[in-house]
C-alpha cells in the first residue's frame, strides 16, 4: 500500500478545514454579525470561520514543501478498508431498517453479520451470540429500562 | 461543624435504596468499561445518562461519577494481567505491573492497586470537601468576562496539553466552537445552520457527539486488524499485601494521593498526568530507580493512587465554576442541564443535598469498588476472556440505542455515525478531540459571556485586560501558547506530550 508523509497528510486536513472555515464565515453573513458594540447571532460563527480559515492557510503554508515523517500505510492490513467501510454501512443500514424491521430483528440481524463477517466466526457461534444479543436487548431495553424502541410491523 | 452537618446531610442523601443502588451500578459498570477495552467512562456515562432521565438529578449524577471513578479501578486490572491498559490512565502500571503478574505476584499488584486507588480516592474526596465550598464563594465574583476567559484558559490548558500540533489542536478548538455555534442563538433566537431539522435547533447533541468520536471511531480503529491478548491463565491468590508490600507502598499512595488530587483541579487528561508524574517521582525518590520496569511495587502503587485521586479533583471545577475539566465531567455537566441544574459556583448553597450526597458517595462507592475489585477479580477476569469479534457489535449496538432512546431521533443516531467518521479519520490524521469536545460543550456558554462582555463595554475586548482576574487568565493563555516556542519549555512540553497520548478526554 502507498505510504504517505505527514504533511501530505497536514495539506488534505488542512484544506478541509479551510473550507469549513470559509463555509462559516459566508454563512455568517446570512444571520447578522452584528458589530463589536453589539455582536449578532453570526458575530462568533464569522470571526471563529475566519480564524480557522488563518490557520489552515498557516498549516498549509507549514507543510507545503516539508515532507515530514513517512507515515505508516491509511490501513494497516490490505483488507482493513473492507472491515472499517462494512461497519460504518452496517451502522447506517441499522437506522434505516429498525423502525421498519423492528429492534429485535434488527439487531439480530446487525450483530450476527458484523460477528460472522468482520472477523468471521463458525455459523454456530454466529447465531448464538445474535439470538443472545437479540433476546437480551429487547428484554433490557424495551421490557426493563421501558426504551421506547420500535418493534416493527412483526411487533417485536 | 458545619462540615459535620454537611457530612451528615450528604449520608442521609446517601443512605437510600435507591441511590445506594445506582451507587453500585455505577461503580460496577464503571469497573466494566474499565476493564474492556474500546469502551472508554466517556462513552460508557454518554451511554447510561438516558437511562437516569426517570430517576432524580442526585441519583443520576451518584451513579455517573462512580462510572468514572470506577473505571480507574476497572483500568489497572487489564494492564497488570494483559499488559493493555483499559484506560490511558493505566498505561504507565503496565511497566512493574504486568512484570509482577508475571513474577507470580499478580494477585498482590491488583491488591495494592485496589487499596492504593481506595486510599488516594478517600484523599480526594477529603480535598474536595475542603476546596470546592470557598473556591465556589471566590468565583462568585465572575461576571461574563471572567468566565469568557476561564473557559478560553482551559481550552488552551487542554491544546497545551495536545499530543502533537498546537496549530492542529487550536485548530480543534475552534471547529469545536463553530459546531457549538450549529442551533438557535440563545440571545436573538435566530437559527443558525439548523437545516430546518428540530433535532438541530438546540443545537449538536453532546452524547452523539461523543458516542461518534469516542464510542464508534474507536471501535471502528479497532476493527482494522484484529486485536489478540493473552490474560495470564494462573489462578489469582494472595491478594492481600503482606507487611513488607505495605511498608513500601503506603508513601507512595499517599504521595499519589495529594498529586493526583490538585493536578486533578486542572483542565486536561489529569489521570494519565497524575499518573505519570506519581511513576515518576517514586523512580527519583527510590534507592533502587534501576529496578522501576522489572516488577517494584512501588510503580503500581504511586500511578495507581494518583489516577485515582484526580478523578476526584476534577470535579473542582464543575462544582465550583460550572466548567467541564475533561470530556467525562462535560457529560456530566449535560447530565446536570438534561435535569435542570445550572452548575456554578451556587450550586453547593442551591443544591447542598446534590454536593454533599455525591461526595459521600465517592467515599462509598471507594468502598464497594474495593470489594467489587478484590474478591471478584475472577469475573473480571472472565470478561477479559471475551473475544473482540464478539465484543464490538454489542458495543456499537449500546452506542446506537443509547443515541437513539435520548430523543427517539434517527436525525441524532445519523449524526453520532457522522461523528464516528469524522473521529475515525481526525484520528488517522492525528487531531486531538480533547480540544473540540471541551470547545462544543463550552462553546455556547463561550459565547454568551464574549458576547455580554462586549456589551458591557461597549465593544471595547479591552475589558478582558481591565478586570484583574479575567487578564490573569488571559495572560495565562497567552503564555502558554507561546511558551512552545521558548526551547527549555517546549522541551518539557514534548515530554508531557508523550505522558497524554492516546488519552481519551
Amino acid at each position: 500500500m502507498m505510504e504517505r508523509t505527514q504533511s501530505q497528510y497536514d495539506r488534505f486536513s488542512a484544506i478541509f478545514f479551510l473550507i469549513i472555515g470559509g463555509f462559516f464565515a459566508l454563512y455568517a453573513r446570512s444571520v447578522e454579525i452584528g458589530t463589536w458594540n453589539e455582536p449578532g447571532p453570526g458575530f462568533l460563527p464569522f470571526w471563529a470561520g475566519l480564524t480557522i480559515a488563518i490557520m489552515s492557510i498557516a498549516l498549509l503554508l507549514k507543510n507545503i514543501r516539508g515532507k515530514g515523517p513517512v507515515r505508516p500505510s491509511f490501513f494497516p492490513e490490505s483488507d482493513s478498508w473492507k472491515r472499517v467501510l462494512t461497519t460504518f454501512l452496517a451502522l447506517i443500514l441499522y437506522n434505516f431498517i429498525f423502525d421498519f424491521l423492528g429492534f429485535a430483528w434488527t439487531t439480530f440481524f446487525f450483530v450476527g453479520f458484523l460477528v460472522k463477517f468482520i472477523f468471521p466466526q463458525s455459523w454456530a457461534r454466529t447465531l448464538v451470540v445474535a439470538a443472545s444479543a437479540a433476546i437480551i436487548a429487547r428484554l433490557l431495553f424495551i421490557n426493563f429500562l421501558e426504551t421506547q424502541l420500535p418493534k416493527g410491523f412483526l411487533g417485536f | 461543624m458545619d462540615l459535620l452537618s454537611h457530612i451528615l446531610l450528604g449520608a442521609q442523601v446517601l443512605f437510600t435504596p435507591i441511590n445506594l443502588f445506582f451507587c453500585f451500578i455505577g461503580v460496577l459498570m464503571g469497573t466494566l468499561v474499565g476493564v474492556l477495552p474500546g469502551l472508554g467512562p466517556t462513552a460508557a456515562i454518554a451511554l447510561l445518562l438516558p437511562n437516569t432521565f426517570h430517576v432524580p438529578p442526585v441519583t443520576a449524577i451518584i451513579m455517573l461519577s462512580g462510572i468514572y471513578y470506577g473505571a480507574m479501578y476497572g483500568g489497572s486490572t487489564t494492564s497488570i494481567l494483559v499488559n493493555i491498559p483499559g484506560e490511558a490512565a493505566s498505561v504507565i502500571t503496565c511497566l512493574d505491573g504486568y512484570q509482577m503478574a508475571q513474577k507470580g505476584r499478580a494477585g498482590v499488584a491488583l491488591g495494592v492497586a485496589a487499596f492504593g486507588s481506595f486510599i488516594a480516592g478517600t484523599i480526594s474526596v477529603i480535598g474536595l470537601m475542603l476546596v470546592a465550598p470557598p473556591l465556589a464563594k471566590f468565583a462568585l465574583a465572575f461576571g461574563p468576562p471572567e468566565y469568557f476567559s476561564l473557559m478560553l484558559m482551559g481550552i488552551v490548558i487542554l491544546i497545551y496539553l495536545a499530543s502533537g500540533s498546537i496549530l492542529k489542536a487550536l485548530v480543534m478548538a475552534v471547529f469545536g466552537l463553530l459546531l457549538g455555534t450549529i442551533g438557535m442563538d440563545s440571545i436573538s433566537g435566530t437559527q443558525r445552520l439548523t437545516f430546518g431539522l428540530l433535532e438541530l435547533s438546540d443545537g449538536i447533541g453532546l452524547i452523539p457527539a461523543i458516542m461518534g468520536l469516542f464510542g464508534v471511531a474507536e471501535v471502528i480503529s479497532n476493527v482494522e486488524k484484529e486485536i489478540k491478548r493473552e490474560v495470564i491463565a494462573a489462578k489469582i491468590k494472595n491478594l492481600l499485601p503482606n507487611l513488607q508490600d505495605w511498608k513500601d507502598s503506603f508513601w507512595p499512595m499517599i504521595r499519589g494521593g495529594i498529586l493526583g488530587f490538585f493536578i486533578g483541579i486542572l483542565p486536561g487528561p489529569a489521570p494519565v498526568i497524575s499518573a505519570f508524574s506519581s511513576y515518576a517521582i517514586e523512580k527519583r525518590l527510590s534507592k533502587h530507580p534501576e529496578k522501576f520496569g522489572t516488577g517494584m511495587i512501588q510503580g503500581v502503587a504511586g500511578p495507581e493512587s494518583a489516577n485515582n485521586a484526580a478523578t476526584g479533583g476534577a470535579f473542582i471545577p464543575l462544582f465550583t465554576l460550572g466548567i467541564p475539566a475533561n470530556s467525562v465531567i462535560a457529560i456530566l455537566l449535560g447530565a446536570f442541564m438534561i435535569h435542570g441544574i445550572q452548575p456554578g459556583p451556587m450550586l453547593i448553597s442551591k443544591y447542598p443535598e446534590l454536593f454533599w450526597g455525591t461526595i459521600m458517595s465517592m467515599y462509598l462507592g471507594n468502598a464497594m469498588l474495593l470489594v467489587l475489585n478484590l474478591p471478584l477479580i475472577g469475573i473480571w477476569v472472565k470478561v477479559l476472556k471475551v473475544p473482540y469479534p464478539i465484543l464490538f457489535p454489542l458495543i456499537l449496538l449500546f452506542c446506537l440505542v443509547g443515541v437513539f432512546s435520548l430523543n427517539y431521533s434517527k436525525v441524532e443516531v445519523a449524526l453520532m455515525i457522522g461523528f464516528g467518521v469524522f473521529g475515525y479519520l481526525a484520528r488517522k490524521f492525528q487531531y486531538e478531540m480533547a480540544p473540540l469536545v471541551l470547545a462544543l460543550v463550552i462553546g455556547p456558554m463561550m459565547e454568551n459571556s464574549l458576547r455580554l462582555s462586549l456589551v458591557i463595554s461597549q465593544g471595547s475586548p479591552m475589558i478582558f485586560l481591565e478586570k484583574p482576574i479575567a487578564a490573569v487568565f488571559i495572560f495565562v493563555s497567552l503564555a502558554l501558547l507561546i511558551s512552545p516556542f521558548i526551547p527549555w519549555i517546549g522541551r518539557r512540553r514534548k515530554t508531557l506530550q508523550e505522558k497524554v497520548e492516546g488519552e481519551e478526554i
